[in-house]
């Protein structure tokens, strides 16, 4: 292997790598604060960006505003399913009732979620596969290694998404609202939060970063109805592997699922999901908690 | 009490007379062939109950072990020219030990790891099934010969298959039964009370749920096996997470605390509405899916929970909803 081969692929795992923790970033908001283990994220990913490249490309509107158009219609889809299916769920439930049953019961709504989000996005934008021209074409060549400007400013933005993420999460009183809830809902109930706006708060922001993440990936990668399936197995590894609740293990996570795809496609072909599975199982086995996180219960 | 026993047995005999007459009744091919997948999924989602309620975990895997009792049943049949009748029983303790095995790392993290470690597991089976020429590719394996005949009875029509997945049935039905007021099943019903609480009157706790998770794995193997020798084809695509995440829906719809008919009537309902709904081909899965929303989030005990709870059933339930709704709406306008 030449070393330009492999810086090559080191900067494709980042990249790829970074679309993840952005995805994983809003599924662990989402498990965290509402307790809900969404599996139709991947999905919401799949109707982000449906959603930019119908407005990129049939309106054909400004980058920003279609992205702008798209994170709005997004988080209008987050707060409506919220409201009208996920809190019906948070409302029946009594503080005895235990992480696993709540799991299952939002699991099974999300579930249905996901059919109707699945065969809708095939019904309204058509099954074919779509895809749009690169705004920034050119490429930074570096000894050899080539940097495509497009995923540099991806790569950009994500990490722009994700300092504001924190900056909410932290240095903000809603986001200290954020993190009581998600530590402890009952207590941050009686302690005058109101848990229902926070979850509904939670569950959008985690909805809007999947729609960020399909927006972008538009200009990269050709759009199908099917890249939400896989892309929702893969979430749910690269969360496991850093830790639930665990930003900077998420972070790690997704760099090494990355590093995975892009090395293990290189040289195991097909074989590289079968890889990135045996490599949740190890870590999960001996380390349940994942990497950077603590065990839930 | 002697009444409500009465009653069980009642509805006990006629559904006996109903399972039984079924394809005599109906001659249909094709609706013969969704009452034994009606009787397949409706055992798969017994598994799925099984482990929720007598172990407390989430198990979305149960297409993984369906698969693992599919393939090896039939990699006996087709490399080793075994009978079927011998592959069967075989297949089952196949899939007993890889569950054993697999139980015995993933349980000791019942919570959330356990519920993603399982679907992952169903995501490897697929895979390892598609890449590896052994095991098929992802064409998978077609032309799986028939059960060998038994004296007069061929299996060339619905009718005996029928009359086989009946009886595997009734088997695992009766199977779950006895174990569920033995000891064992006291063990489990404490074990599902509080694990805690469980332990500390000397309950095994790991060892009771490596139990649980083994058996239900091993009557998914069962029914993977028939599946594979009545459809006579199978695809690795076809077991997929998905398919595992479609299982959890039986019990929930039929009522999660009723371990044994629950399954079997949300398997019947699953089966069949999509079947009806195959005239409005576009939009099917919408309806299922918008279906199972309303039945989770208006009748939370499953059909068979709010049946029995009918006169608690307040159809106040509907308008709290909207009113909720209404106030957050004004909620949000306000801010």
């Amino acid at each position: 292997m030449t070393s330009e081969l492999f810086f090559q692929l080191l900067i494709n795992g980042l990249l790829i790598g970074m679309l993840y923790v952005l995805i994983v970033l809003g599924l662990d908001i989402i498990i965290r604060v509402c307790n809900i283990l969404n599996f139709a994220h991947g999905h919401i990913y799949t109707l982000g960006a449906y959603v930019y490249w119908f407005a990129y490309v049939s309106l054909g509107l400004h980058p920003l505003l279609s992205l702008f158009l798209t994170l709005s219609l997004i988080a209008l889809f987050g707060v409506v399913t919220y409201l009208g299916i996920f809190n019906a769920l948070q409302n029946r439930f009594t503080p005895y009732v235990s992480f696993s049953h709540r799991m299952l019961y939002s699991a099974m709504l999300s579930v249905g979620l996901m059919m109707i989000l699945a065969r809708g996005i095939i019904l309204i934008f058509g099954g074919e596969e779509r895809g749009a021209h690169s705004i920034f074409p050119q490429l930074i060549t570096i000894s050899n290694v080539r940097l495509p400007v497009e995923k540099l400013i991806i790569t950009l933005v994500s990490w722009l998404a994700m300092a504001g993420l924190f900056f909410f999460i932290y240095k903000t009183k809603m986001g200290r609202a954020l993190r009581s809830v998600s530590s402890d809902r009952e207590m941050s109930a009686m302690l005058g939060v109101n848990t229902t706006w926070i979850s509904l708060v939670g569950y959008t922001l985690g909805v809007i970063f999947a729609g960020l993440a399909g927006a972008m990936v538009v200009h990269v990668y050709a759009v199908s109805s099917e890249m939400g399936s896989t892309m929702i197995f893969i979430s749910f590894v690269v969360m496991m592997i850093g830790g639930i609740g665990s930003y900077k293990g998420t972070i790690l996570g997704g760099i090494i699922v990355g590093q995975m795809m892009s090395f293990g496609f290189q040289f195991l072909g097909g074989l590289n999901y079968l890889a990135i599975w045996v490599l949740f199982m190890m870590v999960i086995i001996f380390r349940p908690g994942g990497l950077l996180g603590e065990a839930l219960d | 009490m002697t009444n409500k026993r009465l009653g069980k047995v009642i509805i006990t005999i006629l559904g006996l007379i109903i399972l039984l007459l079924l394809p005599l009744v109906v001659k249909n091919p094709y609706w013969q062939h969704l009452f034994i997948m009606g009787l397949v999924n409706s055992v798969l989602g017994m598994t799925f109950s099984m482990i929720f309620c007598c172990a407390g975990m989430v198990n979305l895997g149960i297409g993984a072990f369906f698969a693992i009792g599919a393939y090896a049943s039939t990699m006996l049949v087709i490399m080793g020219n075994w009978s079927f009748w011998l592959a069967l029983p075989l297949a089952v303790i196949i899939t007993g030990i890889i569950a054993l095995a697999f139980g015995f790392v993933s349980i000791r993290n019942p919570g959330v790891p356990f519920v993603l470690m399982t679907i992952i597991f169903a995501e490897i089976v697929t895979q390892m099934t598609g890449q590896i020429q052994l095991f098929g590719g992802w064409g998978g394996f077609i032309m799986i010969p028939r059960p060998d005949s038994i004296g007069p009875i061929e299996f060339k029509t619905k009718l005996p298959y029928y009359y086989l997945i009946l009886s595997l049935f009734l088997l695992i039905v009766l199977f779950l039964k006895g174990i569920y007021t033995s000891r064992i099943g006291r063990a489990w019903k404490a074990i599902s009370l509080s694990p805690h609480l469980a332990e500390t009157i000397g309950i095994n706790v790991y060892r009771y749920r490596v139990l649980a998770f083994v058996i239900a794995s091993s009557a998914a193997g069962l029914v993977g096996s028939f599946y594979a020798h009545y459809s006579q084809t199978i695809a690795p695509a076809s077991f997929s997470g998905f398919f595992s995440i479609l299982v959890q829906l039986y019990p929930i719809l039929g009522g999660i605390n009723f371990y044994i008919l629950g399954p079997t009537l949300g398997a019947g309902i699953m089966t069949f509405i999509p079947e009806y709904l195959r005239i409005t081909k576009e939009i099917e899965p919408i309806i299922t899916g918008l279906l199972l929303l309303a039945i989770i989030i208006f009748f939370p005990g499953g059909i068979l929970g709010s049946l029995i709870n009918f006169p608690h059933l307040r159809l106040t339930v509907i308008s709290n909803r909207l009113k909720e709704i209404r106030a957050w709406l004004s909620i949000i306008k306000s801010r």
